[in-house]
């Protein structure tokens, strides 16, 4: 399981703060917690970024890998600071990863950025205008970008398809939509796809005390499921697949296996 | 039911040869389990296939073409029975009802007023699709005369020939070869004759029965006889019935798969009371009819039937949008103040109510971002800095305002200053997260 | 292949909520299926239409749905008779909108005088609404429950903002109680969550999921409705069976369709007869979805609707 940190977010008003004044003190402090509690790769998102989105990515990265040893997840919707932060990127650690493209016209270009830098990109199951209805028009979806990938280029073990996970309090039923597509992505291809989530957004609006309940529990779900990948916080997710692992059988259980 | 992707894909060759222009055999079954793929494009489907695909992918209600050229509606296609699970698919046809004991001239003021109802609503053209020439004099020769009237005045818009005699119906149809009618009228007694003509006509059989296990032997018998596309009437004339018979229609044909009742249905809702009138074909409207034949059509009646259909058959999944541009709230004065949100229906009924409530008179820019909410438009890229200053300089507001403030939504204060510099001379404020804090926000601005 | 009819048997039922005394009380709801399938289960009570009246003269409606009540709308009274003896009506509804701070800004004790003096006149059921402001509602309510007390009246609408003294309102005086939400079936059923945890019987409940008109979000209260009443029906869920409310003449009698006269919109057709027609469609919509109790203002379109209902039951 992939846990790609997702702390950094311009969402998040001390790291918009730091990344405002670029103050590279919060940034790698929360970078390095993230890698530190299981994170194999780290979300960087700096919103639509319209002004200076440029130097912006590229600061982001550099500080990220400056002090973890782990490939970033760039994620934002301007593809010029797309391109900047993959310019620099160093993937001695692994392949930075694009966040993301999708079925609308707009993302397309996008892939031709994965091709180029030789990234890997998440594919977002979603078009112009209007949300999936289920899990079937997900993957109908997942197989439209999966054939423009081919197109432009991008291998398709470099895609990660991404069903769109959306908030439980107003979307109740997309969360099981997303169990399925999760399961009928991975058929898809042989060898089975990529899957990634913004794990988070199921909890969305909900009271604070309720959010890591109904964030691990629907990670549980999506494991058991086959997920590849999750955008999550490192902290909160750890207990779970350490939970998974032993539950499954991939790692020997001891009394202390949560403290390894 | 339709089949899955993946019982789809068992019966694809498996080689993944990329031939169809997706990745795997999976990647392409998907696309047709969705319909956004025909087989054809597989060159190595075998002949089993195809067959076993042909029949399994027929949706559970049969997809009819009614009328033809511009005007032809499209029916059937269904497979829901609440609107928020997956968007109802075609909407229903209205028709108004063409007796042939009315005079020549009476008859074609009916056409008239169907040729002129058209309008423009949210950007799509609504009208009364069709008109039903009903065979009420039970004679042949002037059910003939008003259906001659109608193809000579009326020749692109679909007809509904309703009679039960097959001598008249015979006679009429000739008129409307290959312009793919509704010849309603076929039951128990007369269906060989129906069928017989429909099928030589290629027109679209009208099947009436009482009840629908009646119905249902009926329209299979019909299909034994050739017939493939018919609309249905389980005889039902009080609102009870309509609403009764066309709820167990409907989950007949997509819960149980249950094909001789997989097809349109037609309601007739003729009353003398015009507006009770409405309110049954409203009836109808959300409860699954197809056809609606209705015995007047005055403009506002239109209006009403319209909008109700739209709403119906709006696409859950995509959020309803209103219209870019800046409304007025009250009588704003050149001071009022001027807010901008985004233009997602639910979004803009709120904050506009919640302005309203505030009594404050306002301008409300609403700009279009397809229809997403302020902060999942934002993460999207759709609402930005750049964005919202095209959108109030092209919008010209500033020639009707004495002053240069914007408010903006809580949710994006962080643009405030990015958009302050884009749009020269503005003062950016940042109102309340949530629409609620609207009226106490205004009213300590006005105080 | 026969055709075998596929009913449904559901787990759950709406609540019957009764409401006024003596012979003219009304029962609400009460059904075990979805509105109108009387083919597959039982409907014991037909829709309520309530006749919306105010407590200050409705110079805020349209002209067209002013004109029925000329002779008595200056008179809450008057204009609560007139409803009851001249128009049939089965329920009234009075919207105490001159409590409004913006209005006539009238005390919670004016509000109780006129809620008493109605009352004094009228023997059907009576629903009592505040001015839809929060804030002033919940002294007005308060005074207005003490003044109806024990003529099981519906109070409301209790809202997340001022649900607590309008519940322990109600439930000092014996009355049901109106909880709104807008539009959105979650807090709708977290609504009626918080209200039965302050000891409020949930059997007393009558549900608001906000009403939209005709072509301005008619679709979302619709759907809203449907997936409260499949909750209520196939979930069991004890928190969606209260009946629901569509106050349908208030969202309607303010839109442009309703009002705006014919020689500005030729193609729109009469305006009289449209506005009618507005409110009484969103009305049978909303029936359709799962609304028991209607409030509406213009006397034809509640005719007409009255005729439909009868047609459907």
């Amino acid at each position: 399981m992939l846990i790609i940190g997702e702390k950094l977010s311009i969402i998040a008003k001390r790291v918009r703060e730091a990344m405002m004044k670029k103050d590279k003190g919060p940034i790698q402090e929360i970078a390095i917690s993230q890698w530190k509690a299981g994170a194999g790769m780290i979300d960087a998102n700096i919103g639509p970024a319209e002004d200076g989105g440029e130097d912006l990515m590229q600061w982001m990265v550099t500080t990220i890998q400056a002090v973890v040893p782990l490939p970033v997840c760039l994620d934002t919707t301007n593809s010029s600071a797309l391109e900047a932060g993959l310019k620099v990127h160093n993937s001695q650690w692994g392949k930075p990863l694009i966040n993301s493209t999708s079925n609308d016209p707009e993302r397309f270009p996008i892939l031709e950025l994965g091709a180029k830098y030789n990234a890997q990109v998440i594919g977002l199951t979603v078009g112009k205008g209007g949300l999936p209805a289920d899990a079937e028009e997900r993957a109908a979806i997942a197989a439209e970008i999966m054939a423009r990938a081919m197109e432009y280029g991008v291998p398709l073990e470099d895609i990660y398809l991404d069903p769109l996970v959306l908030q439980i309090a107003t979307s109740q039923d997309h969360a099981r939509h997303v169990i399925k597509a999760i399961k009928m992505f991975q058929e898809m291809n042989d060898p089975p796809m990529k899957t990634v989530v913004g794990l988070s957004n199921i909890s969305n609006g909900c009271p604070k005390t309720l959010r890591p309940i109904l964030n691990r529990y629907y990670f549980m779900l999506l494991m058991l499921e086959g997920l590849t990948a999750a955008i999550a916080d490192a902290h909160e997710m750890a207990e779970v697949t350490k939970t998974y692992d032993v539950m499954m059988g991939k790692t020997l259980y001891a009394h202390s296996y949560l403290e390894m | 039911m339709a089949l899955s992707g993946v019982e789809i894909f068992k019966l694809l060759p498996k080689t993944n040869c990329k031939k169809c222009g997706h990745p795997t055999c999976l990647a392409f079954a998907m696309k047709l389990a969705q319909r956004q793929a025909t087989l054809d494009a597989c060159p190595d489907v075998s002949d089993e296939a195809k067959r076993v695909l042909g029949e399994a992918s027929a949706p559970p209600v049969r997809p009819i073409t009614f009328g033809s050229g511009d005007k032809a509606v499209k029916m059937g296609e269904e497979t829901v029975l609440f609107r928020h699970e997956k968007k109802f698919v075609n909407p229903c046809a209205f028709a108004v009802e063409v007796k042939d004991t009315l005079s020549e001239s009476e008859i074609t003021k009916k056409i008239e007023d169907v040729l002129a109802s058209e309008i423009d609503r949210v950007g799509q053209k609504l009208r009364i699709d069709a008109i039903a020439i009903t065979n009420a004099s039970g004679d042949k020769g002037k059910f003939e005369a008003a259906a001659k009237l109608v193809s000579s005045k009326a020749p692109n818009t679909p007809v509904i020939l309703s009679t039960t005699d097959t001598a008249a119906a015979e006679a009429a149809i000739k008129l409307f070869s290959g312009k793919r009618p509704i010849l309603y009228g076929a039951n128990s007694s007369n269906a060989d004759a129906m069928a017989n003509i429909a099928k030589t006509e290629k027109a679209i059989l009208g099947v009436t029965a009482h009840g629908l296990e009646d119905l249902s032997n009926l329209t299979e018998k019909i299909k034994a006889l050739g017939v493939e596309d018919m609309v249905i009437d389980a005889g039902s004339v009080k609102a009870k019935d309509i609403l009764g018979n066309n709820t167990l229609i409907r989950r007949a044909a997509t819960k149980k798969n249950f094909k001789p009742l997989g097809y349109p249905v037609i309601n007739f809702v003729q009353r003398d009371d015009t507006l009770l009138e409405l309110l049954v074909a409203g009836i109808a409207v959300t409860k699954y009819s197809s056809v609606i034949v209705l015995s007047s059509i005055e403009k506002w009646k239109n209006l009403v039937l319209f909008t109700l259909r739209q709403n119906i058959y709006t696409d859950p999944q995509v959020p309803m949008q209103v219209e870019q541009k800046i409304y007025n709230i009250g009588e704003p004065k050149p001071e009022s103040p001027l807010m901008i949100t985004t233009n997602f229906s639910l979004t803009y009924f709120i904050v506009s109510g919640e302005v309203e409530n505030s009594k404050v008179p306002s301008r409300l820019a609403v700009m279009d971002c397809e229809g997403l909410s302020v902060l999942t438009a934002w993460a999207a890229g759709k609402f930005t800095a750049t964005k919202i200053a095209q959108f109030i300089t092209e919008s010209g507001i500033e020639k009707d305002i004495s002053h240069k403030e914007l408010i903006i939504p809580g949710y994006v204060a962080i643009l405030s200053g990015s958009i302050e510099d884009k749009l020269e001379g503005w003062k950016v404020t940042v109102g309340p997260r949530e629409a609620n804090g609207l009226p106490a926000f205004l009213k300590a601005r006005a105080a | 292949m026969a055709f075998v009819a596929s009913k449904e048997t559901y787990s759950g039922k709406v609540y019957q909520v009764n409401i006024g005394t003596g012979a003219n009380a009304a029962n609400l709801g009460g059904e075990n299926v979805l509105p109108f399938h009387s083919f597959e289960g039982t409907v014991p009570n037909k829709p309520v239409i309530a006749y919306e009246i105010q407590d200050v003269p409705p110079t805020d409606w349209p002209e067209n749905v002013q004109k029925p009540y000329s002779s008595v709308s200056g008179d809450p009274v008057a204009w609560a008779k007139f409803c009851q003896d001249n128009l049939k009506a089965k329920a009234i509804a009075l919207r105490l909108l001159g409590t409004h701070p913006d209005r006539e800004n009238r005390s919670p004790e004016v509000a109780a005088k006129t809620v008493k003096d109605v009352l004094s006149a009228i023997n059907v059921p009576l629903i009592i609404l505040g001015s839809n402001h929060a804030e002033k509602d919940a002294p007005v309510l308060v005074a207005a429950a003490e003044a109806a007390k024990d003529r099981n009246c519906i109070i409301g609408k209790a809202q997340e903002a001022n649900y607590k003294t309008i519940v322990a309102a109600a439930m000092a005086n014996n009355h049901k109680l109106i909880a709104m939400s807008e539009l959105d079936i979650n807090l709708s059923k977290q609504l009626n969550i918080l209200i039965t945890q302050m000891g409020f019987d949930k059997e007393r409940l009558v549900t608001d999921p906000m009403c939209s008109a005709l072509g301005y979000g008619l679709e979302y209260t619709y759907s809203v409705m449907e997936r409260i009443r499949l909750a209520a029906l196939t979930q069991n869920d004890l928190t969606m069976q209260p009946p629901m409310l569509a106050d349908v003449g208030m969202y309607v009698w303010k839109i442009k369709e309703a009002q705006a006269p014919e020689s500005e919109m030729p193609l729109w057709g009469n305006t009289e007869e449209r506005g009618i027609a507005w409110e009484a469609t969103t009305a049978t919509a909303l029936l359709v979805s799962g609304a028991e109790l209607l409030i509406m203002r213009h006397p034809r379109a509640i005719e007409a609707v009255e005729k439909l209902i009868e047609e459907l039951v």
